[in-house]
């Protein structure tokens, strides 16, 4: 074994895209006894190596892509990449998260991570080959989508044995929110990542490896993982089966159920044509494959299989096929008020083709809509911008990926940027925060969510914490257990979310950075200590679950308990609050949009708001027990010496940014 | 007697076979040392696994000049014997399933034994994408040549030839 602890690939690259050169270094071991990989060890290379002041889309500016320690090694759903980078989008910390078997295969290949520099003199793409490492011209492939150009790299290099990382023609164009996209279908989407990627003339990472990763203690990781699969198997959750049989597209029906589903631009928080954009009707319609998992595609080793994969056979969208996810039909499905489940697919497919955020692209899109309708911003390119309309909801599209005409030009910048640049109160009708817009679930039914978004590092989001802990029936003595209220496990209630949420995302952060997928601790609960109480609860004799513990302690050689996984999480959350508050992150930040402390005005939900005062005082609650300052939102120093970052201390010191 | 079946449309694609496979018998987490193989066809959304199929009249234990390869009566596996292998990849060009790999690092062949009547890699199988029979009777044999037909003519017409570019290298 080159490198001391086991599961790691053991080599970094750094590749300077301006000279054109290529280092592989071996692994930085301090860090990734910190920060274990991923997006932890992404947030400290930022923190040390990033100038804080740059336009994101300056040469200077670092894409660093990372996988974890256990990426590759058989544990269930260990097939996540990470992508962190200065956000186009939003100007500070961007980061975003991949499936599919690229970043195994990055492993395989005999690297960890990637650090990119630089700007390339023409278009290249940067191919992998085990330790064949080269720039390759790719002007060929400049202005491709997304589909051409993988299908045209896998021919060139190792066919399917080849894994392609690319970005498409909106980046190239300069559409803030761009994604990098793995293997045709999972994109790293949020942040504008492929912006950034694209800014550097790097078209392609292509990657196919032929080596083999070592773990330190093979007959007790064997065990653990096998724990892991059973664990996950034997979820409640899991048994039902319900999210095997549809994916993340059940959420629609499940959402709207439950009155979160964001309708009309977060007007509405149900939606009546659910049920004709919902996962059910995906699968009988346009499922490639039949009983018992319709189209279930699986990123590396897991069982959850949550993309669909369909096709539209015939029609005004014939043709149209690809893999999809919830976030994606939502934002253009039911926030555009659209209920074509054909128009939303080939929205879908479209952005992705063209590299964009699904959720950004049909989040601008409904913000746009909304303000049409309210008279605030001119229909200039008469598309017939209105809620319901898919024709001009597939238009735009097309005119934001390659920012034509006004309208197109305007969506390009996202939802927050444009609102800002319309004036007059166009802001008051985005859900941005942080810059960046919301995902779909209305905060004001469901609490957990609404803390999660404010405090969230990349701006607002769920998959920092993922605190589904409050959607599904779990029993009240879990949440009593666990987060100190059995009101944790009630939808609207406040009590105990602090704690839920703080547990989350220090999990969460676990998650990223090992290269495991968040459906393990949140949305289904295989993480210890969740199965072992519910196994109390129920009787039962044998109980199986993830330890992440002992699984990274396992593999790598470290040693991890479960209060020092906690501490590693906590220690990751503050190095992106670090990292943060160099960009000019401050407590007023973290905020909710004033549209999420207006009540609901229609639905089952009616009335329902989170109330700024309710906000202030869980952010109190999140903050004391974060160890930052209440007033300015800064780190207290005896925080970070207590988490052992001494030289993140130093750093922030100077810049006099502790308190 | 046993075979493992293939059942493509049952496949998600997770690789946890090619993994289990190579830790088995490797101890080491390495797709391109594993004896089975996903063929991961992101286009189409399409996941085939590849594996040996252990033809009863094998055209890789007829190719062999040197007899490395060998049918084990007991589990119906055709096992490969290194200390006879001259590595002259017959097995690997007449094989009409793409299911001998090669390892150019190492010099070395993988073939499927069936891990002694007990493969791995079907124990890691969530979705039934490989099954393993142990007795010829109770092959689904109508079943598995319906199947076959039914990808053959539902292939659509986009599709590439596939190509598993295994080991194509410029």
């Amino acid at each position: 074994m080159t490198f001391d602890y086991g599961g790691y690939a053991g080599k970094t690259l750094r590749v300077d895209l301006s000279k054109g050169k290529i280092l592989k270094e071996t692994q930085s071991k301090p860090r990734v006894e910190k920060y274990l990989g991923g997006r932890g060890a992404d947030a400290k290379i930022l923190f040390d190596e990033l100038e804080p002041n740059i336009n994101p889309l300056n040469s200077d500016n670092i894409l660093c892509i990372s996988t974890g320690p256990i990426t590759g090694l058989l544990g269930p759903t260990t097939g996540r990449i990470n992508v962190a980078t200065k956000s186009p989008l939003t100007e500070i910390y961007g980061n975003s998260n991949a499936g599919s078997d690229w970043g195994s295969e990055l492993k395989y290949a005999g690297y960890d991570n990637i650090i990119i520099k630089g700007k390339a003199p023409k278009p290249v793409y940067l191919c992998i080959d085990d330790e064949h490492v080269e720039l390759k011209d790719a002007a060929h492939l400049w202005r491709e989508g997304i589909f051409e150009a993988t299908l045209a790299l896998q021919e060139e290099q190792r066919g399917y044995d080849t894994k392609v990382a690319a970005i498409g023609p909106a980046a190239e164009n300069g559409v803030l929110f761009c994604s990098i996209i793995f293997n045709l279908w999972d994109s790293a989407g949020r942040t504008g990542t492929g912006t950034v990627m694209a800014s550097k003339n790097l078209k392609a990472i292509t990657v196919s490896g032929s080596g083999e990763l070592k773990v330190a203690d093979p007959d007790r990781y064997l065990e653990i993982v096998r724990d892991g699969w059973l664990g996950i198997l034997n979820d409640p959750g899991f048994l039902t089966g319900e999210h095997q049989a549809l994916g993340t597209p059940i959420c629609v029906n499940w959402g709207n159920a439950q009155g979160w589903l964001p309708t009309r631009n977060f007007r509405e928080t149900t939606f009546e044509g659910a049920d004709s954009i919902s996962g059910e009707e995906f699968r009988d319609k346009y499922s490639t494959r039949s009983s018992p998992i319709p189209g279930g595609r699986a990123c590396m080793s897991c069982p959850n299989r949550c993309k669909r994969f369909g096709r539209i056979e015939s029609g005004k969208y014939a043709g149209t096929r690809g893999a999809i996810e919830f976030e994606g039909i939502a934002a253009f499905g039911s926030k555009c008020g659209v209920s074509d489940l054909e128009a939303v697919f080939h929205a879908y497919t479209l952005a992705n083709d063209y590299g964009m955020d699904c959720v950004s692209c049909g989040n601008a899109i409904a913000t746009f809509m909304e303000l049409v309708e309210e008279g605030i911003l001119e229909d200039v390119d008469k598309l017939g911008l209105k809620f319901g309309n898919a024709d001009a909801m597939v238009e735009m599209v097309h005119r934001i990926a390659n920012k034509q005409d006004k309208l197109g030009s305007l969506g390009a910048l996202g939802a927050y940027k444009a609102a800002l640049k319309i004036g007059k109160n166009a802001v008051d009708y985005t859900t941005s925060i942080k810059g960046m817009d919301t995902i779909a679930c209305d905060p004001r039914v469901a609490k957990g969510f609404g803390l999660t978004y404010a405090i969230s590092s990349r701006g607002s989001d769920h998959l920092r914490t993922h605190v589904v802990f409050e959607m599904i029936r779990m029993p009240p003595e879990i949440g009593k257990e666990l987060f100190g209220s059995e009101k944790a496990c009630d939808l609207m209630s406040y009590d105990g979310k602090v704690r839920m949420v703080l547990w989350h995302e220090n999990l969460a952060a676990i998650t990223d950075s090992i290269g495991s997928c968040r459906f393990m601790h949140g949305s289904y609960y295989a993480q210890y200590p969740v199965p072992e109480l519910l196994g109390k609860l129920h009787n039962k004799k044998e109980v199986n679950s993830i330890k992440y513990h002992d699984w990274i302690s396992a593999a790598t050689g470290m040693k991890i308990d479960y209060k020092k996984l906690l501490d590693i999480g906590h220690r990751i959350v503050n190095i992106e609050r670090a990292l943060n508050t160099r960009f000019g992150i401050r407590r007023k930040d973290d905020m909710l949009p004033k549209k999420f402390s207006e009540p609901i005005k229609k639905g089952p939900r009616k009335g329902q708001s989170f109330p700024k005062e309710q906000l202030e005082k869980m952010l109190d609650e999140y903050y004391t027990n974060r160890g930052w300052d209440l007033k300015t939102g800064l780190i207290k120093k005896s925080e970070l010496i207590k988490l052992d970052m001494k030289e993140v201390l130093d750093d922030l010191d100077k810049e006099n940014l502790v308190k | 007697m046993g075979k493992l079946i293939f059942n493509y449309e049952r496949c998600t694609g997770c690789r946890a076979c090619e993994l289990a496979c190579s830790f088995h018998k490797e101890g080491v987490f390495a797709p391109s040392k594993s004896r089975i193989k996903i063929v991961r066809i992101d286009e189409e959304g399409l996941d085939i696994p590849i594996g040996c199929e252990q033809c009863d009249n094998a055209p890789c234990i007829t190719a062999c000049p040197t007899r490395a390869l060998s049918r084990n009566t007991e589990t119906n596996a055709i096992v490969l014997s290194p200390d006879f292998c001259i590595g002259c990849k017959q097995c690997m060009v007449v094989c009409p399933f793409g299911a001998i790999h090669f390892n150019e690092n190492r010099k070395i062949f993988y073939k499927c034994d069936l891990c002694d009547g007990s493969p791995e890699c079907i124990k890691w199988c969530v979705t039934g994408g490989i099954e393993y029979y142990e007795e010829i009777e109770e092959f689904p044999k109508r079943k598995s040549a319906d199947r076959i037909q039914h990808f053959l003519l539902n292939l659509p017409k986009s599709t590439r030839p596939i190509d598993t570019g295994g080991g194509k290298k410029e």
